[in-house]
């Protein structure tokens, strides 16, 4: 009876404790994201337009399937993964080696750090126009190096067969200093003991980088790829400012897309399918990866 | 002969994350006519002058200190509310704790253009537009996912035995967590420290259309040297490179317990 008492007590302190300590999350984020979610979630089923507001029909899915028959929009849909995917695919491999080779350094590693974060830390806006000044054909000093090395000066932003490659040098410099920064936090809360017996056990870096570092520091390299990747599927700023989605619209993104019926075309219905549809592939695309990384629960809980 | 190779990497590295900084550095000791030059000029005589129209200019002291009061509060404010939150979802299985922290991830999915005019109109109606409060709180919900979910990921890694031994002892769940989970967690509440500054001193979008005029954070402010027909290089290189140094100074404040063997290494 009295164990009992004393069980009950005890669940009634547990889940206060698990109430109290999510509310404050919780009352933040129901406040923020679902007003502007039901809007966007409404507005997508009308015809609603800035240029005509008083008129607003309710069309239910035509955006949708206006939408699914358009070129534009697959197109779109293309570029974004295609940029998505090799961005992250590389800025991932080159924050997990950095961040591990950083981690075994012992000279000058307070200053490499900070080199390292410079990418993150500088005003986007100020690095961005300093890459357009970068790559520059005529006065920029890309070509100029290229001109050194005797290689072919390129167009880069401007030419079809380098304007993503470009896109995604700045996406990469701007970026892998995100994962680096979680991979090297995760590095450094790792217990030591593996590493010390494998090194005594004659493992070489390579070994223990594969069989240990990569197996151990796996929570944190899934975690940076999920939020690099849900961040890289709406990269707007520097597609913008660098190539607003040209040549053509070889590197225009769904937000682009979106951006240029709603700010530019006014039409806040059709702009508003967009940013459900991407919505939407963004969250079974997670769901997926958190299931199948087995990320979506912690792996092991307190046992009372 | 490995660390040699290994030095190479590391210092290559650094250049190809230097290198653009170095050319905006450059930029700013440059006249306007010098950073247009054709070919670029990599060795030219330095001019002081953008650097003191820019220290002389009040409104760039105004980005400054609204950006720091910004991106400080959400640092703080965000690290508040998201490490509890992280550290149940990591510590606790309650019904549904599968779905509410998916719910918190998928908080950052929404495309910013589906948000940016709700906001708006929440703002305005609320009366917080153009308030340092609301745009710390905007920026709080932006970034409470990332501080949620790799925090959480940080508590699974912290062995539990400590927090259990703990429990055995006689201590709450509160004293528990600030006692001993919050001081084990070091390395991961810096690096998400540093991350959600970051992201809040540079964050663009929703400074510009929640700050606009009168909260008016750098990135916003330096966009001000953006013209349709030119960009005035030198101002906009030399506050950007200014800029830089008390972000320096609060990434380099905030390292430390990402130095290897501080935390757990301490409790063997």
């Amino acid at each position: 009876m009295q164990g009992c008492f004393f069980m009950n007590q005890f669940r009634k302190e547990r889940n206060k404790f698990i109430i109290l300590m999510l509310m404050p999350a919780t009352i933040l984020l129901v406040g923020l994201t679902l007003f502007p979610f039901i809007v966007s979630l409404i507005l997508s089923f009308t015809d609603y337009s800035l240029l005509r507001p008083g008129q607003t029909k309710f069309i239910f899915l035509n955006n949708y399937i206006e939408l699914m028959k358009t070129d534009e929009f697959w197109i779109a849909l293309r570029v974004t993964v295609v940029f998505t995917v090799l961005a992250v695919f590389i800025q991932v491999v080159l924050g997990v080696v950095f961040a591990t080779l950083l981690h075994n350094e012992n000279s000058n590693v307070s200053l490499l750090r900070t080199l390292y974060l410079l990418p993150l830390a500088i005003t986007p806006i100020a690095a961005t126009f300093t890459f357009r000044l970068m790559f520059n054909p005529s006065l920029g000093v890309l070509n100029y190096f290229m001109k050194l090395l005797g290689l072919e000066p390129q167009a880069w932003l401007a030419s079809p067969n380098t304007a993503m490659i470009s896109l995604i040098i700045v996406d990469t410099w701007q970026w892998t200093p995100f994962i680096l920064l979680i991979c090297l936090g995760g590095l450094a809360s790792l217990p030591t003991e593996p590493f010390e017996a494998a090194k005594v056990d004659g493992a070489s870096s390579w070994q223990i980088f594969t069989k240990i570092t990569v197996p151990m520091l796996y929570p944190f390299i899934g975690l940076a790829l999920l939020f690099r990747s849900i961040d890289a599927f709406k990269t707007f700023d520097i597609i913008y400012v660098l190539t607003s989605g040209g040549p053509g619209i070889l590197t225009r993104t769904l937000n682009l897309y979106a951006f240029k019926h709603g700010i530019e075309y006014l039409s806040m219905g059709y702009a508003g399918s967009i940013a459900i549809v991407m919505l939407i592939i963004t969250i079974v695309v997670a769901q997926i990866f958190l299931r199948k990384n087995k990320l979506l629960l912690p792996k092991d809980t307190l046992k009372r | 002969m490995k660390v040699f190779f290994r030095r190479v990497a590391l210092y290559l590295f650094a250049l190809w994350s230097f290198f653009p900084l170095y050319w905006l550095l450059n930029t700013s000791f440059k006249t306007s006519k010098d950073a247009l030059a054709r070919p670029p000029t990599f060795i030219f005589k330095p001019i002081m002058k953008n650097y003191i129209e820019v220290i002389k200019n009040n409104e760039v002291w105004g980005y400054f200190l609204d950006s720091l009061i910004v991106a400080l509060g959400t640092t703080c404010f965000g690290l508040l509310i998201g490490v509890p939150a992280a550290y149940v979802l990591a510590r606790f299985k309650f019904k549904g704790s599968a779905d509410f922290g998916f719910w918190i991830l998928s908080t950052r999915m929404t495309p910013p253009i589906a948000m940016l005019i709700p906001f708006f109109i929440m703002y305005l109606k609320l009366g917080i537009l153009d308030t340092h409060i609301g745009l710390i709180i905007a920026h709080v919900g932006l970034n409470l996912s990332i501080i949620v979910w790799l925090m959480r990921g940080f508590y699974e890694e912290i062995p539990m035995e400590i927090e259990e031994a703990s429990y055995v002892d006689g201590s709450s769940f509160f004293q528990t967590f600030y006692k001993i989970a919050v001081p084990l967690s070091m390395p991961g509440i810096s690096a998400v420290g540093i991350i959600t500054f970051l992201f809040s001193w540079n964050e663009f979008l929703f400074a510009l259309v929640l700050g606009d005029s009168v909260v008016r954070t750098s990135p916003v402010g330096l966009y001000g040297f953006v013209g349709y027909q030119k960009i005035y290089w030198g101002q906009l290189s030399a506050s950007a490179s200014l800029l830089l140094i008390p972000v320096l100074f609060f990434v380099f404040l905030f390292q430390k317990p990402l130095i290897k063997g501080l935390t757990l290494g301490s409790f063997k």
